[in-house]
């Protein structure tokens, strides 16, 4: 919607100005279980929402639909608890955080480890190629290629790790295994990451 | 750039801070806008009756043609709290089809596929 319409003018361009209400108002009108209100509090942030889980839930896109909609339901149940500490949008997306990182608990138990017990770790790859490869243009393309490349229970510790910032301890707890175990599958979805991106 | 190497946490926490920087905000399907605002007033009627459709109207919102109908029939106040999505045609398009060959005024499911 143009963000100079109001939500009355944006389906019927002769209805009165009514302005955009803010976090604030919006929330107190979906409390009121007001039928409007809450299609537009889905509207308003559901794009934030999606990206942010079709980004954490890469290659297995195919969960983002269920988790925007717990992650909407959720709110609407702890929506009473909305300060307006940070905006809707900060707070949809700490919800979104629980949420993703339920899926991650769950499936880390779930899949299958690839070669957790036979195989030997695999001889480290000098990263003084990768540093420099970062800052190349494509690095966001590649590394979402790369994540959906690898088996899931890689791709899975790599985004709980590096992209949600959890430290082994915390993941380790989580999914019920040791710290050192969970370094050690760390360190091998480390190594096929870095060697699927230098064979690209 | 520093021609050392860098440790293996290091170079991941940042690639994971420059693909989150260049991150772009994907469109949400509007299929999938749909779907949650369904989930989301069926939700919402378990703890009650939703508002009013006169007092939705009163706070600015317009009323798409099946409710301001169904507001002005002859019908008592708990009936006009009824949740006229759950039984259109829009709400299973909108549900289904991406996107849904739907085009009136004020239907949220209209909505959703334009923005």
């Amino acid at each position: 919607m143009d963000p100079t319409q109001t939500r009355a003018q944006a389906t019927q361009p002769h209805a009165p100005v009514v302005p955009e209400p803010s976090d604030e108002q919006l929330v107190l009108e979906v409390l009121r279980k007001d039928r409007k209100a809450t299609a537009e509090f889905v509207n308003r942030h559901a794009d934030h929402v999606y990206s942010y889980v079709r980004r954490r839930l890469i290659p297995h896109t195919e969960f983002a639909d269920d988790l925007v909609q717990e992650v909407f339901l959720a709110a609407w149940e702890n929506l009473e608890k909305f300060r307006g500490e940070s905006s809707l949008r900060t707070w949809l997306l700490g919800i979104a955080r629980h949420k993703v990182e339920d899926h991650y608990r769950k499936r880390l138990r779930e899949v299958q480890v690839p070669g957790e017990e036979e195989s030997p770790l695999p001889e480290p790859v000098d990263p003084h190629s990768i540093e420099e490869a970062i800052e190349q243009e494509q690095a966001i393309k590649k590394t979402q290629e790369i994540l959906a490349g690898l088996p899931e229970a890689y791709s899975l510790v790599l985004l709980w790790r590096y992209w949600e910032k959890r430290s082994l301890s915390e993941i380790a707890v989580s999914i019920g295994k040791t710290e050192k175990a969970v370094e050690r599958l760390l360190a091998r979805a480390r190594e096929q990451f870095k060697r699927k991106w230098h064979e690209q | 750039m520093s021609n050392k190497p860098l440790q293996d946490d290091e170079f991941f926490s940042r690639l994971a801070q420059k693909t989150e920087a260049g991150a772009e905000v994907k469109r949400a399907p509007s299929r999938l806008r749909a779907k949650t605002y369904s989930a989301l007033i069926r939700r919402q009627q378990k703890s009650g009756p939703l508002l009013h459709l006169a007092e939705t109207r009163r706070a600015g919102h317009g009323l798409c043609v099946f409710e301001s109908f169904w507001e002005h029939m002859p019908l008592g106040s708990a009936a006009k709290c009824f949740n006229c999505c759950s039984i259109c045609h829009a709400r299973l398009l909108g549900e289904k089809v991406e996107p849904p060959p739907i085009y009136w005024g004020h239907c949220p499911y209209v909505a959703f596929k334009k923005t």
